[in-house]
């Protein structure tokens, strides 16, 4: 079952639920899909909760007809929880107060497995059910919820087709999946394409539509030169939050780990513009008993056109460090893929700690075959040998290396769906455009890529750790500091749905505890230790 | 002699005439500038356009410096020099110390003072950083026109 919410759920119990058993029908396309998807629309929340505490009173007061109404309760259109609940409170036979509108619903004749909280519903002649509703303003919005309602419809039957099409592309039948391509391309003028589901659907059509046309190089989704990567990364660092959450608590990390030393060198595993590196300079300098001398070795793609991009970041850093006098020095090292580095390109010294920084780069070096030295292995062991007093690793929160493809679609769909939504929340343009690209080309990756080609292999916090464990690893615990720091930056953007959370000693952020992002800190154990660790 | 004095009589009798100040705070620059310490940023920004004198001293960064650290116990020394570099502590207020003080004011807790500083200065420095870029790119970079790092603190204007 794939779980979809949307939209904000503080009313409780509204977790959407849709079923994809019913693939093989929806292509007969009935007047109204099957659907069991519950969503409660903002606007209704106050209304949905004042029939909540009532339902909650009610079911108090009759403790004996609750597990009857369980088994009797008629849906007669889920996806409207309000209504449900509407229904269920004239179970109760609670006297209705009188209506003042009509809601006229079509029955779902639903033939289908039930999420295990609601039951199914027998086909029931048409009636009109009335809802319950206590002053003429409602009637408008029930009106309204009409319109919306039908606009919902599409989107779930969109999803729907997504769905479908994904088993399709899975199963090999090409042919119907390229004339379900066509159906959404064209149910998607009937959507909202300008926020929620409409938007990320479009995206998922776009890469289905290339996984399908083009076959599974996908070269040009790739591709995008450094340059242009280098962009769009900014701007989704500055549009919502998950960067910045990711640099704030490796700083953080680094920082504690490099209390006391006074030679310390970092290595980022990904510089772009350099953006995590002035508040860990800023904070070395304000560091009791002053600052080390800091060597940073910033790992990046090489530039295409001579232009020393790295070096131009490592002067802007260097000036900065100047500016508020920390001993500072800067080695770029240039390199296509993280694999194609050797350890000694970064020069270690071994009196000096060392900290190790990747921020989604681990990710891509893992290959779809489990062989003995995948890059993964050889990178963590050469990280092992240069034994860092820290490695800090922010990766994706989710399960894209899946090989099924259908699983790893429905994986990406939900979890898209999620980071569209809490960029909702950014105003800043063109911030907010850019950092949409950014993403939609992590979902063409993740969806029309395969082989080398698909470098968007996000794997969850759990895999990491058992990764990591088992590669010599152990973690260390973020601290307190870091989970306030982390609490007090999401508190500063507007919008209210991210949520920090405290996993392990790891922590992640998340929208609306979904989690997206997951930031660790790892320690390597000394080798005469792993003989005993190792089992 | 005895002509001055009736003179001065005769001045002083005029004015007393007339209300004469007795007090002009201009005339007592440490006294205005205690008063000015007190307030907050907005009303230390009006003030600036009263008169020169009153904008020589808002402009001053050693009362920017009191305002940002005002309800958190003095910071070590080195800080100063630091936030110096970085721009001042006018520009850290307005920019950073300020808005994180009112958005975080919602879910304050007492404690959270100092790491209010402290993520401001953070904010700050990597502010300063894009400023950086700003004047040294080179055209082939994306001209910003003033550095974005920090617009998520500014309010969300309705588009």
């Amino acid at each position: 079952m794939l779980r979809y919410d949307s939209t904000s759920s503080s009313a409780g119990s509204s977790s959407g639920s849709l079923s994809s058993s019913s693939s093989s029908s929806s292509s007969s396309k009935p007047p109204q899909q099957d659907i069991d998807g519950y969503k409660v629309r903002s606007s209704e929340l106050r209304q949905v909760a004042q029939r909540l505490e009532r339902l909650e009173t009610a079911m108090g007061n009759s403790p004996a007809d609750f597990s009857q109404l369980a088994s009797d309760a008629i849906l007669y259109n889920p996806s409207d929880l309000a209504c449900w609940v509407d229904s269920l409170l004239t179970e109760f036979a609670e006297p209705p107060p009188t209506c003042s509108s009509d809601f006229i619903v079509d029955p779902v004749n639903n033939q289908t497995v039930v999420n295990s909280a609601w039951t199914a519903a027998e086909p029931h002649t048409p009636q009109v059910h009335q809802n319950i509703t206590y002053d003429e303003q409602q009637s408008l919005d029930n009106q309204l919820t009409v319109v919306t309602a039908m606009e919902e419809d599409s989107g779930i039957r969109l999803v729907h087709m997504l769905m479908t099409c994904a088993e399709c592309v899975q199963s090999g039948d090409l042919s119907l999946a390229t004339s379900l391509i066509d159906d959404m391309q064209g149910l998607l003028t009937h959507v909202n394409t300008i926020c929620g589901i409409g938007k990320v659907a479009g995206h998922f059509i776009d890469a289905l539509s290339r996984r399908i046309f083009q076959g599974m190089g996908g070269g040009s989704v790739n591709g995008g030169s450094a340059f242009e990567n280098e962009i769009l990364y900014h701007h989704f660092y500055e549009a919502c939050p998950y960067l910045k959450f990711a640099h704030f608590t490796a700083n953080q990390a680094i920082l504690e780990a490099f209390d006391g030393h006074d030679c310390v060198h970092v290595v980022d595993f990904n510089l772009m513009h350099g953006l995590q590196w002035p508040a860990l300079i800023q904070a070395l300098a304000l560091r009791p008993g002053g600052p080390p001398l800091l060597r940073l070795t910033g790992i990046g793609p090489p530039p295409p056109d001579g232009r020393d991009s790295l070096r131009e970041i490592g002067l802007r850093l260097a000036e900065l460090a100047r500016s508020v006098n920390v001993r500072f020095a800067f080695r770029g090292v240039a390199a296509s893929r993280l694999e194609d580095v050797k350890p000694w390109m970064l020069q270690v010294n071994p009196k000096e700690a060392v900290a190790v920084n990747s921020i989604m780069q681990l990710h891509r070096l893992l290959g779809c075959e489990q062989t003995r030295n995948s890059p993964i292995d050889t990178v963590l062991s050469w990280i092992r040998g240069l034994n860092p007093k820290i490695m800090t690793v922010v990766e994706q929160e989710a399960n894209h290396n899946q090989p099924g493809f259908l699983d790893r679609f429905t994986e990406a769909l939900y979890y898209y769906s999620t980071m569209f939504d809490s960029l909702e929340a950014c105003r800043i343009q063109p911030e907010k455009a850019l950092a949409e690209i950014y993403i939609q080309r992590e979902i063409g990756n993740v969806v029309s890529c395969e082989g080398s080609a698909r470098v968007e292999r996000h794997e969850p916090l759990a895999k990491w750790r058992r990764r990591l464990s088992g590669a010599g690893f152990r973690a260390l615990r973020l601290g307190s500091n870091a989970f306030k720091q982390a609490s007090m930056l999401l508190t500063l953007f507007s919008a209210e749905g991210y949520s920090v959370e405290e996993n392990e000693g790891c922590l992640s952020l998340g929208w609306h505890s979904s989690p997206l992002i997951a930031a660790s800190a790892w320690q390597a154990v000394p080798a005469w230790d792993n003989h005993m660790s190792s089992s | 002699m005895v002509q001055n004095h009736r003179r001065e009589d005769h001045e002083t009798g005029g004015e007393n005439k007339e209300k004469r100040p007795k007090f002009f705070i201009n005339d007592h620059v440490d006294i205005l500038i205690e008063i000015l310490e007190r307030l907050d940023g907005r009303s230390l920004c009006v003030a600036a356009s009263v008169c020169r004198l009153w904008c020589t001293i808002a402009r001053n960064d050693s009362l920017w410096e009191k305002l940002c650290f005002r309800h958190v116990s003095p910071p070590p020394s080195s800080v100063r020099s630091v936030v110096l570099a970085l721009g001042g502590y006018k520009r850290l207020y307005t920019g950073c110390v300020r808005p994180v003080r009112s958005r975080l004011g919602r879910v304050r807790r007492a404690s959270w003072a100092r790491d209010e500083v402290q993520l401001s200065l953070s904010l700050f420095c990597v502010d300063y950083y894009e400023r950086l870029g700003g004047s040294n790119s080179n055209g082939r970079l994306v001209e910003k026109s003033s550095p974005s790092s920090l617009m998520f603190l500014c309010k969300p204007v309705n588009v």
